[in-house]
């Protein structure tokens, strides 16, 4: 590490990496566009002028720190006078020919652009000249839609799809302000990383299809989570409005495990967290119907049946967290039985970014807890023998394969801790839990690192913690034998 | 300063002089074969450090001292390249033109002392895609200087190998900066690099390179040939030599003109280019090229070598004069300069992509008499907005010049535009014949 003099303070500094990125480490905000500390920083925006002084004797000379390497006793003024006019300057020409659309441009709120303008700009324009006339909506394939007349032409989104999927599809063509961001024939843009596009775009130009005019990102609560889709288990911002409906997932930066990115898979994997008619509280058969009851009646009906039908097999979800695992555990201490979870085959996603092809995000988790991961056909075999079973955990149901959950006998005692209602036959006690963007937990990635999945939203009502029924239902079973 | 003295161009007059033949009669590769043979490549660099050339693209940086910042070879065993500049777009330029065509074995002779200086493997010329005579009159020579033994493995029978390589540009002047130039060679879009890592580190596919103009190269046989006390002797002691001045515009001789660097813009003007044309008046020039800024005809007196010039506030340039008579409208030409460089910028840099389309705009809304008072201190705010050293390179700079130089020099014919709502000149130039 070096030491240089940023504002005033003596801070460390990495001398592999800019400026910007040391000013950035202190907590100092530098405007910048074209820089990302993920991608190769070509310092062409020019934004991010700080004043420098080589040491104290030197003369102040205004530079880009995204382009300035680190030497020591260099001193850093990111506040003095010439470097905020140099940013105002910069202002100017970037909104020369920007259409100035916030109010009906969905970037509004987390726009750069914006955000800088509003700091540092001026208050007016001084161009009377028309505006560059371009391609409002280009599509760029499933995910992506285009504003060529937003694009600050940071060329972040080139840089991005040449240095991280490596799948160089995007280009500057034309020149100087007639310059624009295209795909090669206008052929729309594939891979599985897209939407990191729309993340790394500083203005409005890049935008998720999906989410295009679905909501103002102010009215997002924002909670810090980690990703179901794979077992590299990418941080993420799971993003909710208001009604709890959840938006968007976007990747959170972090070093360890996913850098900047998250593939689209697991951006846009939130049809579960969204699918209606959930089970609130619980149920129980009723003949060919089912009684809504409260949680605590419907576990004492499940342990009634534990202690009756001898050992239950207890079939857990890859989605259990550490914490569930571990009641789970608990509980099957109490039973005399070893959980197992259900694992789906490797799917065909996996690439040599971030991908792993494997759906299950705890699988290291679980099987350090003893549990391990069998096929849903293995399990069925299993099932066979056994009186009881006890499903536990959201999608248990949707991975086992409700049809083949469907041709089980009705004799079979099954009690189902799943988010939705099992109405199969065999089914007997249903018991409501929290999806994963309503719980808070601990996810084991591929690599051992701990992923904190957060509660985002609330569970709907009458659904209790999995890991509050798992040690109710012991808690219970324990009561049972003392009385004995 | 004899002023008489001439040497860049003599070989040109000579019929027949662009093939080897002629060349080698007039002893043509005579001093590459002797600079082989008794120079060390660190004597060499020596010898053209010390005749204080100074490079003729532009920017004039002495060519010796750029030659010396490549890496020493003991210690930095990395492939060495140069890139010879002969992308010459700059307007009003049009020197390395006649060289090219004319002369082009004394260029590879210079290429090649230059690689021995430097322990070059290659040699990469790049060549303006309009300028098809000139390529096709180099490709030749080096086709020709290859059968001979001279470019390619064992030069004249030594253990120095060097190849050179032709390259055509597209017809872009961004192509000409020297780091746009090796991005366009290695097939890119013709981008300038930030700085640093300057080429003599990281250049042609990550190699030490040395970028050089074609007249620059052009003058090391002949100071290799005749000594550096010789090329001392021509033109001034901060700028030495001859240089070819191109002169365009009002004048009744246009033309490019072998000159010692010091010679007032008068005498060249009038002893050269046979004056003013038409007998008028001189209202304006640009001393070297459309980059340098619009100057008065008051300072037409000036010496043309890189110090006088920057004394009165301009630079030397590529030292090609542009004239202006007194009919010429300045706010048009200004319009015309601005376009150029709107329609030149790569794009990169936020303040000449969009600053150079502005100044395109004002000067054409000026001159179409629909300027505002206010756009004067717009056009000084704007220029000042991109330079100096704001961008990756110098092209932001070449717009922002000019455009100071017009509000400073001419600001009464720019306010006289905006109060008529016309351009008071123009009656008389569509009178003239001229397009409105």
């Amino acid at each position: 590490m070096t030491k240089i003099i940023l504002n005033g303070r003596e801070v460390d500094a990495d001398p592999e990496q800019p400026l910007i990125h040391a000013c950035h480490t202190a907590g100092t905000d530098v405007p910048h566009y074209c820089y990302h500390p993920g991608l190769s920083p070509v310092g062409s925006c020019r934004i991010c002028q700080v004043e420098v002084r080589m040491n104290a004797e030197a003369p102040p000379r205004v530079m880009v720190a995204c382009r300035t390497p680190i030497s020591e006793g260099m001193i850093v003024d990111t506040d003095a006078a010439p470097a905020h006019a140099a940013r105002k300057e910069c202002l100017e020409f970037l909104l020369k020919n920007h259409p100035l659309d916030c109010p009906i441009c969905d970037k509004a709120g987390e726009c750069t652009l914006q955000d800088y303008s509003f700091d540092e700009g001026q208050g007016a324009g001084r161009t009377v000249e028309p505006r560059r006339k371009l391609e409002k909506r280009k599509d760029l394939g499933d995910v992506i839609v285009l504003d060529q007349e937003r694009c600050i032409l940071c060329s972040r989104c080139v840089r991005f799809m040449d240095e991280i999927p490596k799948t160089p599809q995007l280009v500057v063509s034309q020149r100087g302000a007639d310059s624009v961001i295209e795909t090669f024939m206008d052929r729309p843009l594939t891979g599985n990383y897209q939407g990191n596009l729309a993340d790394v775009c500083p203005v409005g130009a890049l935008t998720l299809k999906p989410f295009r005019f679905k909501a103002r990102v102010w009215n997002l609560q924002k909670s810090a989570s980690t990703c179901a889709e794979c077992s590299r288990g990418c941080s993420i911002t799971t993003e909710v409005l208001r009604n709890g409906e959840l938006k968007r997932f976007r990747p959170r930066a972090n070093p360890d495990v996913n850098g900047y990115w998250m593939c689209d898979t697991g951006r846009f994997a939130f049809e579960h967290a969204n699918a209606p008619e959930r089970l609130a509280g619980a149920a129980l058969r009723n003949g060919q119907g089912w009684t809504a009851v409260h949680p605590i009646d419907a576990l004492e009906v499940a342990r009634d049946m534990l202690v009756t039908h001898g050992t239950a097999l207890l079939v857990a979800s890859p989605f259990l967290t550490v914490e569930e695992g571990a009641a789970l555990v608990a509980l099957g201490r109490e039973l005399g039985a070893r959980p197992m979870f259900v694992s789906p085959p490797k799917n065909e996603l996996a690439d040599d970014l971030l991908h792993t092809g494997d759906p299950c995000p705890n699988r290291r988790g679980l099987t350090e807890l003893g549990i391990d991961g069998l096929s849903a056909h293995d399990i069925l075999a299993k099932i066979a023998e056994h009186e009881s079973v006890v499903l536990v955990g959201e999608r248990v149901a949707e991975l086992m394969g409700p049809e083949a959950l469907a041709a089980l006998p009705a004799a079979l005692r099954m009690i189902v801790f799943d988010s939705h209602l099992l109405d199969v036959p065999a089914a007997d006690v249903c018991i409501g839990v929290p999806i994963h963007v309503e719980r808070a937990g601990t996810w084991i990635n591929i690599d051992g690192h701990a992923g904190r999945i957060a509660h985002a939203r609330p569970a709907p009502a009458g659904v209790q913690l999995l890991t509050r029924s798992l040690e109710g239902l012991a808690d219970l079973l324990t009561s049972e034998t003392r009385a004995r | 300063m004899s002023g008489t003295e001439t040497y860049l161009l003599d070989g040109c007059a000579r019929a027949g002089s662009h093939t080897l033949d002629v060349y080698r009669k007039h002893g043509g590769y005579d001093t590459l074969a002797r600079v082989l043979k008794e120079l060390t490549p660190a004597e060499v660099t020596e010898i053209v450090k010390d005749s204080g050339l100074r490079g003729r693209g532009g920017a004039g940086f002495p060519t010796g001292l750029k030659w010396s910042f490549m890496p020493d070879p003991a210690q930095d065993d990395r492939t060495r390249y140069m890139a010879l500049n002969a992308d010459e777009s700059e307007p009003g330029t049009c020197k390395d033109r006649v060289l090219l065509r004319e002369d082009p074995h004394r260029l590879i002779e210079g290429c090649l002392i230059a690689a021995w200086a430097m322990q070059l493997s290659a040699v990469y010329i790049y060549v303006r895609g309009e300028y098809r005579l000139p390529y096709d009159r180099v490709q030749a020579a080096v086709n020709e200087a290859r059968a001979a033994g001279l470019v390619g493995a064992k030069i004249l029978g030594t253990d120095f190998s060097c190849e050179i390589f032709m390259h055509k540009g597209a017809g872009a002047y961004i192509c000409g900066e020297e780091t746009g130039l090796m991005e366009s060679l290695e097939g890119k879009r013709g981008h300038p690099r930030p700085k640093p890592p300057f080429p003599a580190g990281f250049g042609l596919w990550g190699q030490p390179t040395t970028v050089n103009n074609v007249e620059t190269i052009f003058n090391v046989p002949f100071i290799l040939e005749r000594g550096a006390d010789w090329f001392k002797n021509l033109g001034t002691e901060k700028s030495p030599g001859n240089f070819l001045c191109g002169v365009s515009g009002h004048v009744e001789r246009p033309g490019v003109y072998e000159v010692p660097l010091g010679m007032p813009a008068q005498r060249i003007l009038d002893e050269h280019a046979g004056g003013v044309w038409k007998g008028r008046a001189l209202k304006a020039w640009f001393p070297g090229g459309s980059s340098t800024g619009l100057m008065p005809a008051s300072t037409i007196d000036t010496p043309m070598d890189h110090d006088s010039i920057r004394g009165i506030g301009s630079m030397f340039g590529t030292g090609a004069m542009i004239l202006l008579d007194e009919t010429a409208c300045v706010v048009r030409a200004s319009f015309v300069i601005a376009r150029f460089y709107d329609h030149e910028s790569c794009g990169q840099c936020s303040q000449c992509r969009e600053g150079t389309q502005w100044l395109s705009q004002i000067f054409e809304r000026i001159e179409d008499g629909r300027g505002r008072p206010e756009d004067i201190d717009l056009l000084t705010d704007l220029a000042h907005g991109m330079a100096p050293g704001k961008t990756i390179c110098a092209l932001s700079d070449a717009a922002a010049i000019p455009t100071h130089s017009v509000v400073k020099h001419f600001r009464a014919e720019l306010l006289e535009h905006i109060e008529l709502g016309r351009c008071p000149l123009q009656a008389k130039r569509v009178a003239e014949g001229a397009p409105a």
